[in-house]
């Protein structure tokens, strides 16, 4: 099977699945206990009629099904719906927060991916040794170790205590200078990493440890392999078996949970917008949650896992790109 | 009701109260929590009250970000907005016909000294002050106030019901104005004549315009938006009105994270904080260079017992809850210089600042005090089972639901118990109006109302609140609610204070509600930030410049 032919293939396994997750999505959010109406009119000088009022307004008089279909209906019609306790359209809330979520994953998976490598190398190649020991500890600390309390130290520590960093906050690199009062590009780039380091290392820390672990143990395994044996018994410099015989193959591993993490990393981001005050969609994501705004709630997950899908499906892509036992045709 | 509201025009303060309970909330002030009743005052806001400092130089270009504990609903047309921290905006922007001072009376802005009273408070004139300009340089009129007036109910929005008692309203001349109200309205003269005052062309010409991007008579005028993110306002130079701003630009973000507000403001990331929660008080004030500033509220936090199903609706069951745990010692111990205990519904500062004169010193004596064994008597008598275990609900996460574990810990004491909840917001909104004593036999709200005791009596206790905005269905004796809503169609003063000390002796001796204490509001500044003082409605907060103070940098 062809790549375009495996690729749409997999786009199309995605339908029924995403359509489950809308389903189980819609009613659970539905049978969360409390009311969005009552919620929104505190405040508001209300009486029963006026909430019903409110409640045709918002469709929420209507059965579930019917506003189900009503609403996967405007979704493939491109129509994300209307948060009613924002009065704004889900598309444009979710278009104006998804960016500082991908910046803030996109680089945690960029500070995961560029440490965890080669420490977890460095630690296979001298396993047993201080260095393998202190890495392994690290490894447990960061796994075991909740990011958001990471998050919290960090704050703690670089910004209250000495000052180094911002606490909270992105800066946009999308946005120009001047919003920031920032002198030139230089200053804006320097106060975007300045602004994304700890927030990054607060998420990235929990793939970093996992990654680190995999790979050590995937280099272990690839370095007692026979064809490394051969390798060696050949004379091939240990830097080439290193790099050209063990290390591909042990990146298949690290492929797969890239992939599959994604969703914990959107998880964690919640968190950690909270934490560093970033005003991502995680953040979005939660206060939905708590005015039981179905429609937001709909979006948001629905972005999420489209985002999840199309992230396995190019995980599969590049397994069986990277991995020559594994042709398109097999991994259906 | 739900949550807590800045009654002047009864905006929304919080959406919810689990938005900012991410922080650790577990913690207390002092106090060994045994509930002994040890008399230890509770600290004084007023300690965090200063006098003013004004700078060497008047003509000044100072910035300040302030940071919000919620994030706005991005409403800034008045006519529309219900939420409070798009009303800290829109403070800034927009002049009062009435403003309120720091102790929420209200004074003169852009009208022309006291409306003339007319038709025992059916009618009011209103003079509006000459030569006043809307940043677009249009003149305030008569008509611009009688549109601001008018709006909220014709266009139907979530302050509707705080005009809906106006007629009609008759525009004499370009500065004379006057009101008619379908019959006298007690909290007019305190709190509806307070309204903002909008141009009514620019706002009637694109509405939707006009509310992200607002135009109004204030020292401040919109400078920057970005949906979600900021809003940035600048000192309007051409300014009517003295003293001119000193901050020339002051930008609001939300940090609805408590403990990064926090860290914001120790780090030094940011000027001025709202809102410092009483768990990390010590913090903050310990703090070299960060300096807190107080101020009494109208919020009022309260103990709702089900008079509908249940052993609660035997009044003794109530007394007996009352004195089975000693209020003054949990605001001590929890919230200490955060809040002061109540007596009544009706909060210090709405008793002072209405001039109400209420007697609270006798309704302090009525409160029932911490006395386990006149509690467990009181049960006794009342026949309730020994097995009784009712159900608190409450906000999750916060002092109230700390405070509905303590009255469960003392019941449990006393040989009964409790099962506690901690709800959702979403959750509790549609569960403590149901009347079901399975659902709940006692809950723990908070309302914030403002200088007019009718905030509170009326939207907590009334009839025609039931089940909407009140949960404990007191039926009251007699005249009880003949004499709340008699009280609000009345437009003289002492007539309404005699029938509110009436309801509020008949409430603390029936006790369909135990007052429970009064939140101050708060804020965190850094040292450089001086002449900021904290005003009572957290919808003027920062309120930056006034008669009383005019906020600098000193860099």
């Amino acid at each position: 099977m062809g790549l375009l032919r495996y690729t749409t293939y997999r786009f199309l396994q995605a339908i029924p699945v995403l359509i489950g997750i809308s389903i189980l999505t819609f009613v659970l959010a539905n049978l969360t206990p409390g009311d969005p109406v009552r919620l929104m009119l505190q405040g508001v000088e209300a009486d029963q009629e006026m909430i019903e009022q409110v409640e045709a307004r918002y469709g929420l008089d209507r059965p579930m099904h019917e506003r189900y279909l009503d609403y996967m209906a405007g979704l493939v019609q491109g129509d994300m719906g209307h948060s009613f306790h924002r009065n704004q359209d889900v598309a444009s809330l979710i278009a104006s927060r998804i960016g500082p979520t991908l910046l803030l994953v996109l680089s945690a998976y960029a500070f995961a991916l560029v440490t965890s490598i080669p420490l977890g190398i460095i630690a296979a190649k001298r396993r047993n040794e201080p260095f393998d020991h202190v890495s392994r500890i690290v490894a447990l600390l960061g796994v075991s170790t909740p990011s958001f309390w990471i998050g919290i130290m960090l704050i703690l520590i670089f910004a209250v205590q000495l000052g180094w960093l911002p606490s909270a906050d992105l800066v946009y690199p999308w946005w120009s200078p001047e919003v920031y009062g920032h002198d030139g590009y230089l200053e804006h780039f320097v106060e975007t990493i300045r602004h994304l380091v700890l927030p990054m290392i607060a998420l990235g820390t929990l793939q970093m440890a996992t990654l680190m672990r995999v790979e050590r143990t995937q280099m272990i395994e690839s370095l007692q392999g026979e064809y490394v044996k051969l390798a060696r018994a050949y004379g091939v410099p240990e830097r080439t078996i290193l790099r050209k015989h063990a290390f591909q193959v042990a990146q298949l591993p690290i492929i797969t949970i890239v992939g599959l993490n994604l969703s914990t990393a959107l998880g964690g981001a919640v968190l950690i917008e909270f934490v560093f005050n970033i005003n991502g969609l995680g953040r979005l994501f939660y206060e939905a949650i708590i005015q039981l705004d179905y429609q937001l709630i709909m979006g948001i997950t629905m972005i999420i896992a489209t985002m999840f899908v199309i992230g396995v499906i190019i995980t599969d892509i590049a397994y069986a790109y990277i991995d020559p036992r594994v042709t398109y045709g097999e991994a259906e | 009701m739900g949550t807590n509201l800045n009654g002047l025009t009864r905006r929304r303060v919080l959406t919810s109260g689990a938005v900012t309970a991410s922080v650790a909330l577990a913690g207390c002030i002092g106090g060994n929590g045994n509930g002994d009743d040890n008399g230890d005052d509770v600290a004084d806001i007023s300690e965090y009250q200063y006098d003013r400092e004004e700078p060497d130089d008047e003509d000044r270009s100072d910035s300040l970000e302030f940071l919000q504990p919620a994030e706005r609903d991005e409403d800034f047309d008045p006519v529309v907005s219900f939420d409070s921290y798009s009303a800290q905006v829109m403070n800034l922007v927009f002049d009062n016909l009435y403003e309120w001072d720091d102790e929420m009376g209200l004074e003169p802005k852009i009208a022309d000294g006291m409306p003339e009273e007319q038709d025992d408070g059916e009618t009011y004139v209103f003079e509006i002050k000459e030569g006043i300009e809307f940043h677009n340089g249009d003149e305030v009129t008569a008509a611009d106030v009688a549109h601001s007036f008018t709006a909220p109910v014709e266009e139907e929005t979530d302050n509707a019901a705080s005009y809906a008692m106006i007629e009609s309203t008759e525009v004499i001349d370009d500065h004379t104005l006057e009101v008619n109200l379908e019959h006298p309205y007690g909290p007019f003269t305190m709190v509806t004549m307070g309204v903002e005052v909008v141009p009514e062309d620019v706002r009637t010409d694109d509405r939707d315009a006009f509310n992200t991007d607002p135009i109004g008579s204030g020292p401040f005028q919109f400078a920057d938006f970005q949906q979600g993110e900021y809003v940035e306002l600048e000192r309007w130079d051409d300014y009517w009105d003295e003293p001119h701003p000193h901050i020339e630009e002051i930008r609001f973000e939300a940090a609805p994270d408590d403990a990064n507000r926090i860290a914001q403001i120790l780090a030094g990331d940011t000027d001025v904080i709202d809102t410092v929660p009483a768990t990390e008080w010590d913090e903050v004030e310990g703090a070299d260079d960060v300096v807190i500033h107080g101020s009494r509220s109208p919020s009022y936090m309260y103990l709702a017992f089900n008079c509908n199903e249940g052993e609660t609706t035997n009044p003794d069951v109530r007394r007996a809850v009352g004195h089975s745990f000693s209020m003054h010692d949990f605001v001590n111990e929890h919230l200490g210089p955060a809040a002061d205990p109540l007596v009544s519904p009706v909060p210090e500062i709405t008793n002072d600042s209405g001039d109400w004169d209420f007697p609270v010193d006798d309704w302090a004596e009525m409160m029932p005090e911490y006395d386990p064994d006149q509690a467990q008597e009181l049960l006794e008598d009342a026949g309730v089972p020994e097995d009784w275990e009712p159900t608190i609900i409450a906000p999750e996460g916060g002092p109230r639901e700390a405070l509905a574990e303590r009255i469960g810990s003392r019941l449990t004491e006393i040989g009964y118990g409790a099962d506690v909840q901690g709800m959702s917001f979403a959750t509790l909104v549609d569960t403590y109006t149901t009347g079901n004593a399975d659902d709940y036999e006692m809950y723990l709200l908070g309302w914030t109302g403002g200088p007019d005791p009718d905030a509170y009596f009326y939207n907590l206790f009334h009839e025609s609140q039931e089940g909407v905005g009140q949960g404990h269905f007191y039926e009251g004796q007699g005249d009880f609610h003949d004499s709340i809503m008699n009280a609000r169609q009345s437009a003289d003063q002492d007539d309404r204070r005699e029938l509110y000390i009436d309801v509020t002796e008949e409430i603390l001796d029936y006790m369909p509600v135990l007052p429970a204490y009064s939140e101050h509001n708060t804020m965190a500044a850094r040292e450089e930030v001086k002449d900021l003082h904290a005003h009572p409605a957290v919808s003027f907060n920062p309120r930056i410049v006034s008669n009383y103070q005019n906020t600098w940098i000193d860099e």
